[in-house]
């Protein structure tokens, strides 16, 4: 099957800290790739290279078939591929929720602002949050302010979504909501990475999980085999905590 | 004669003085806001060099008094730069163009920190959540971090309005007939009633920022939303 992300040998340093050192990584086209591991692992810095918000130091990174690390590539367009959502939703308070979801399309040049607006309320629509396009988000739930960043992100139509700890700033009660908008968005078929911490989503969802430890990739391989049947001694001790 | 009668005989002469009071203060404002809006970027930039533009102009801006600034605009660039090529001034539009130019610099460099302020007060989540959208840099900034920045600045833009057009005062140095040089000729004819006329300057000051201030919280009133 074609990849959609291929990662070699990715080193990521912060001064003289380094972060990440050598990731190998490949995603298939449809596959949910579920990224476990106790906090200052990496994950989230690794996420956030697929999409360079952070500065890559070393190795490559393909999405799509670009080379992002390569200078002469256009890291915008690339990122129009690339759905992001982050664990405090950053959400643009200054403008309402459609607002939010047809900024991009439409500044973009993607779409004009009558498909925007189309696309936009059918996808509030599958989020659950029709009756909210006009409001502000500062007036929504933590919960509902996850789904219109998922709806935000889905507008341009991204080949990859990224999830950067989508619950974790979330009341447990908004949790399953969330969950269960990324579970259908699974569904559909839907290249997505997700950085979690709900060992219950990845068993269900995750086609592949990998757990990472120290800027490594210390074990990966179905549900079963990394949540049921861990090999290494670091992924027991992890599991042994969150479990 | 009393206040009254002293603000009533000369109210023509300070109406004019006004005039060029507000049109010195809005003139220099304009440029004060493009000067602090590309300085206040070139702050919050990662290329060093736009960033050490900016601090250096910043600097040499906050530690001069703006009398010296003015001096310098007017008598130093008259007779260093103008002399030489055989000008003056008055080719340029004379003391008003001099005083423009010193009080845009002298408030650009404010503004430019207001507006490093206002933008370093945006959620860094922000910039990232723009950005992985695909919007550049450039897009970003204007559509989702000014935007926003702009609703902290502005109690500080409006003060600092209000400080510039105070600031006007000082172009009375380099002999413009705005509402303070104009207190100090009439005061000269009437030695009895100094006080008076320094009182009427000063009401006239009032008058002005109190409406900017007014203005201000309207503004600001208009610009809250979803809360």
């Amino acid at each position: 099957m074609e990849s959609k992300v291929k990662v070699r040998g990715l080193i990521k340093s912060f001064g003289s800290l380094e972060v990440l050192k050598g990731m190998d990584v490949e995603v298939a086209d449809g596959e949910v790739v579920c990224l476990i591991g106790p906090s200052g692992s990496g994950k989230s810095t690794f996420l956030r290279c697929l999409n360079r918000l952070e500065s890559i130091t070393g190795g490559d990174v393909e999405i799509d078939g670009f080379n992002i690390t390569d200078k002469e590539t256009d890291i915008n367009k690339v990122r129009e591929n690339i759905g992001m959502v982050f664990q405090h939703f950053n959400l643009f308070p200054h403008k309402t929720v459609i607002e939010n979801i047809m900024m991009a399309p439409v500044e973009l040049k993607k779409m004009t602002t009558e498909e925007a607006k189309t696309t936009g309320l059918s996808l509030l629509q599958e989020v659950g949050l029709s009756d909210k396009a006009d409001v502000y988000p500062a007036q929504l739930s933590g919960g509902q302010k996850q789904r219109v960043a998922i709806a935000r992100a889905l507008a341009m139509h991204p080949d990859i979504m990224l999830f950067d700890e989508p619950t974790s700033a979330l009341d447990p009660e908004m949790v399953g909501e969330v969950l269960n908008v990324m579970k259908q968005l699974a569904k559909n078929g839907m290249t997505m990475v997700v950085v979690t911490h709900e060992m219950g989503f990845a068993r269900e969802v995750a086609d592949r999980i990998i757990f990472m430890d120290g800027g490594y990739i210390v074990e990966q391989g179905t549900p079963e085999e990394v949540l049921a049947h861990p090999k290494e001694e670091r992924t027991i001790n992890f599991l042994n905590q969150v479990l | 004669m009393n206040f009254i009668e002293l603000f009533q005989q000369y109210a023509p002469s300070f109406i004019d003085a006004l005039g060029l009071t507000v049109r010195l203060t809005i003139v220099s404002l304009v440029f004060a806001s493009i000067l602090g809006i590309v300085f206040g970027m070139f702050k919050v930039s990662s290329n060093k060099i736009l960033n050490f533009i900016a601090t250096i102009y910043i600097d040499i801006i906050r530690g001069t008094p703006l009398l010296v600034q003015v001096f310098i605009m007017y008598f130093g660039v008259a007779g260093s730069i103008l002399q030489p090529m055989g000008m003056n001034w008055n080719d340029f539009g004379g003391g008003f163009t001099a005083g423009v130019v010193a009080l845009s610099l002298n408030a650009g460099a404010y503004m430019a920190e207001i507006v490093r302020g206002g933008i370093e007060s945006v959620d860094r989540g922000q910039m990232e959540a723009a950005r992985s959208l695909g919007l550049t840099y450039g897009k970003a900034m204007r559509k989702v971090i000014l935007p926003q920045a702009i609703r902290t600045m502005l109690p500080s833009i409006i003060n600092q309005f209000i400080i510039s057009l105070k600031d006007t005062s000082l172009i009375s140095a380099i002999g413009l007939r705005e509402l303070t040089f104009n207190s100090k000729i009439i005061s000269a004819n009437e030695s009895a009633d100094v006080m008076s006329i320094y009182l009427i300057a000063a009401v006239y000051y009032l008058v002005i920022c109190t409406i900017l201030s007014k203005v201000a919280n309207v503004l600001e009133r208009r610009m809250s939303y979803g809360k």
